[in-house]
C-alpha cells in the first residue's frame, strides 16, 4: 500500500519535473541562426573551400603530389628565355574531386601558405564546369571557372560567393 | 588532368565589380586566429534584414491591432449577447414586418448563433496551430515560423503561417487512394467534425453567453464528442491501408476507454453544483473563502485536484495528443487514421483536433476554474468582463494541453489501457466517494 502511493508520488514528481524543464527551456533564448541573414563563423581549423594565392606560390608541385584525389593541377611560368621560374602560369582546383582533406595545405612549403582552406562553406555548383576553378598570374579575380562550351571564363552563377578572403599575410 | 588555360582574349578582362562587399573580420591578420567566437554572426545584407527595428515595430503593432480587433469583436458579441432578448425581438419585429413567421425568425436566429460558434472554431484553428508551433519551437530551443507574413519582412513571428498553410491545403490535390472505399473515405471527415461543432452548442463562453442553454449540457457535450470516434474508425477503415486501420481501431479503443474516467471525474463537480447545466456549474463557483481564495472546484481540497488531474489527462487522451497519441503515432503508424488524407479533408481532421482541444479547455475552465468568475474579489479583476476571464482561463488550459504534448513521450498501447482502467477509473470512484463524504459532512446542501 505504501509502495503504491510512493510510486504514484514518484511518478507524479517525475512528470512535473519534466514539465518544469520544458517551461524553463521555453523562456530561454533559442539557438537558431537565421541562416541567410546571420551566418555562423566556423572554427579556425574548419576546412572550407580551397583558396589559392598566385603571388605566393613557388610552383613546387608539392600540393599536386600530396593531393589524394588528384584535383589540383598547375603549370610553371617561364621567363623570356623559356626557362622555368618559381611562379605558376596557371593553377586549377577541381572541387568535384576535392575531398577537403588539407593535405595540400600541409604540403605547401611557402609561408604563408599559398593554397589553404578558407572558412567558406557556401560551396554550391550549378554546372560541372563550375567545379573547376582556375587561377592565372595577375588575373584580377579569384576562382573563375572555364565554360567548355562557350570557351570563356565566367563567374560562378548559383554560388552566393567564394568571396575574396584576403591571403593570410601582412 | 588538363585544366583549360585562358586564351589571350579573355586573359585580361576588366576586374568585375563585386555585387556586395563582404566584411573581412574573420581572421586576425597577425596570427591567423579567429577574433570572434563561433556564435558571433557574420551578417550579410543580401536583402533587407528581417530583424530590423521598423519591421519589428510594424509586426508588434499588427499583433496589438489583431488583439484589439479581437477584443472589440468579443466586446461587441458580449454586449450583444446580454441584449439577446432585445436582438431577438428586433429580428422578430423586423421579420414580422416582412411577413415572416415566428418559426422562420427562430431559424434565422439559430443560424446566427451557429455561425458565431462556427467562427469560434475556425478562428481557434488559426490561432492555436500557430501558438502550438511557436510553443513547441521554443520548448525545443527553436524559433518556429518566422518568415511568413510578408516578403518585405513585415512579419511578426510568422503570424501569417496558419492562414498561408490553410491556403496551401485548400489548393492541394485531394487524393483518394485506389484501394479506398470512396464514399466512406469522403464521409469520414464530415462525421468527425460535425459532432464537434454540435458539441460546442452548450459551451458557455462567459456568464449567459452560450449558443444553447441546455439543462443537460454536460451530458450533451460528452455524448456528441463521443460520436467523432465513429468518423475516425471510418477514416481508418476506408483508407484501405493497414496503418490507417490500426490507427482507427486504436483510436476507437482509446477514446471509448478514456470516455469513462473523463465522465466519472466530473461527477464530484456535478455533485457539488447539483446540475448538468454548464452555466449553473460556473455560477456554483462564485464566492471566496476568507475573502481571497475563490471557491473554484479545483481548490476544493483533494477532491478538486484529483478530479482536475484526471479530467485533464482524459481530455488529452480524448484529443489523441501526444502522451496518448497512439492512434496517430508517427514512428509506428505513419500518421494513423489520416495517413491517406490530403488537402482539405486532412485539414478538417486537424481542425477537429484543435476544436476538441478548445472544447476541453473551455470545459476545464467551466468545471474547475470558475467559468467567467474573477480570481480575486477586487476592483481591477472585477472590471474585466466574464467572457474575457473565460477566454483567459481557456487559453491557459490550452497552453497546458500544448505544454503536455511537447513534454511527455508516447505511451505504449498496453500502458495506455492499464493507465485508464487500472489507475484513473478506480481513482475516479474513490474521488466520487470522497465527494460524497464532503457533501454529507462539510457542504450540507
Amino acid at each position: 500500500m505504501i509502495g503504491y502511493f510512493s510510486t504514484i508520488a514518484r511518478n507524479s514528481k517525475a512528470v512535473l519535473q519534466g514539465h518544469w524543464i520544458t517551461l524553463k527551456y521555453m523562456f530561454k533564448p533559442s539557438v537558431t541562426i537565421h541562416y541567410p541573414d546571420e551566418k555562423l563563423v566556423p572554427f579556425e581549423r574548419y576546412r572550407g573551400a580551397l583558396l589559392f594565392d598566385a603571388a605566393t606560390c613557388i610552383s613546387c608541385n608539392l600540393c599536386v603530389k600530396a593531393c589524394p584525389s588528384n584535383c589540383i593541377a598547375l603549370e610553371n611560368a617561364k621567363n623570356e628565355t623559356g626557362k622555368k621560374i618559381a611562379k605558376v602560369e596557371w593553377y586549377s582546383i577541381d572541387f568535384g574531386k576535392c575531398n577537403f582533406c588539407r593535405l595540400c595545405e600541409e604540403a605547401c612549403p611557402t609561408k604563408p601558405k599559398s593554397v589553404w582552406h578558407s572558412l567558406d562553406y557556401e560551396v554550391i555548383f550549378v554546372k560541372r564546369d563550375e567545379m573547376v576553378r582556375c587561377w592565372k598570374k595577375d588575373f584580377p579575380f579569384v576562382g573563375k571557372y572555364f565554360d567548355r562550351l562557350a570557351q570563356t571564363f565566367n563567374d560562378p552563377q548559383g554560388q552566393v560567393n567564394i568571396h575574396e578572403v584576403q591571403p593570410r599575410r601582412n | 588532368m588538363t585544366a583549360p588555360t585562358p586564351d589571350e582574349k579573355v586573359a585580361a578582362p576588366k576586374p568585375p565589380t563585386p555585387k556586395f562587399v563582404m566584411p573581412v573580420p574573420v581572421l586576425n591578420r597577425s596570427n591567423g586566429r579567429l577574433i570572434e567566437d563561433r556564435f558571433s554572426t557574420w551578417p550579410q545584407r543580401i536583402f533587407d534584414s528581417k530583424w530590423s527595428l521598423p519591421s519589428y515595430r510594424f509586426g508588434a503593432a499588427m499583433l496589438v491591432a489583431i488583439a484589439a480587433a479581437l477584443y472589440a469583436t468579443g466586446w461587441l458579441v458580449g454586449e450583444l449577447s446580454t441584449r439577446g432578448e432585445q436582438a431577438y425581438s428586433l429580428i422578430f419585429h423586423y421579420g414580422a414586418s416582412y411577413g415572416l413567421s415566428p418559426l422562420s425568425v427562430g431559424v434565422i436566429w439559430i443560424a446566427l448563433k451557429v455561425i458565431a460558434v462556427l467562427l469560434v472554431i475556425l478562428v481557434n484553428g488559426l490561432w492555436s496551430i500557430w501558438w502550438e508551433r511557436k510553443i513547441s519551437a521554443h520548448i525545443q530551443s527553436r524559433v518556429g515560423p518566422t518568415f511568413a507574413g510578408s516578403p518585405k519582412g513585415r512579419n511578426f513571428h510568422g503570424w501569417a503561417q496558419t492562414p498561408i498553410d490553410g491556403l496551401k491545403l485548400l489548393l492541394k490535390e485531394d487524393i483518394t487512394p485506389a484501394a479506398a472505399d470512396r464514399w466512406v473515405h469522403a464521409l469520414a471527415p464530415a462525421i468527425v467534425i460535425a459532432p464537434c461543432i454540435i458539441a460546442f452548442a452548450p459551451v458557455s463562453f462567459g456568464s449567459q453567453l452560450a449558443a444553447a442553454n441546455l439543462d443537460i449540457g454536460t451530458l450533451y457535450i460528452f455524448a456528441f464528442a463521443g460520436i467523432s470516434v465513429i468518423g475516425v474508425v471510418m477514416a481508418g477503415w476506408a483508407s484501405g491501408n493497414k496503418y490507417s486501420l490500426l490507427g482507427g481501431l486504436r483510436a476507437a479503443a482509446q477514446i471509448v476507454s478514456y470516455e469513462l474516467p473523463r465522465g466519472f471525474s466530473i461527477v464530484p463537480v456535478l455533485m457539488f453544483a447539483g446540475s448538468l447545466n454548464l452555466s449553473v456549474i460556473a455560477d456554483a463557483q462564485t464566492g471566496f473563502w476568507w475573502g481571497v481564495v475563490p471557491k473554484w472546484f479545483v481548490f476544493y481540497p483533494v477532491v478538486g485536484q484529483i478530479a482536475f488531474a484526471i479530467f485533464l489527462i482524459a481530455s488529452v487522451a480524448e484529443t489523441n495528443r501526444t502522451p496518448f497519441d497512439i492512434p496517430e503515432a508517427e514512428s509506428e503508424l505513419v500518421s494513423g487514421f489520416h495517413t491517406e488524407y490530403s488537402g482539405m479533408k486532412w485539414s478538417i481532421f486537424f481542425l477537429t483536433e484543435y476544436a476538441y482541444v478548445l472544447l476541453g479547455s473551455f470545459l476545464l475552465a467551466t468545471f474547475f476554474l470558475g467559468g467567467g468568475g474573477a480570481p480575486l474579489p477586487y476592483a481591477p479583476f472585477l472590471l474585466v468582463p466574464s467572457w474575457l476571464w473565460m477566454l483567459a482561463k481557456a487559453l491557459l488550459m490550452m497552453f497546458v494541453f500544448l505544454w503536455i504534448r511537447w513534454t511527455l513521450p508516447r505511451l505504449r498501447a498496453d500502458q495506455l489501457m492499464d493507465f485508464t482502467w487500472k489507475f484513473l477509473l478506480p481513482w475516479c470512484f474513490a474521488n466520487i466517494a470522497l465527494a460524497g463524504l464532503y457533501l454529507a459532512f462539510w457542504l450540507k446542501p
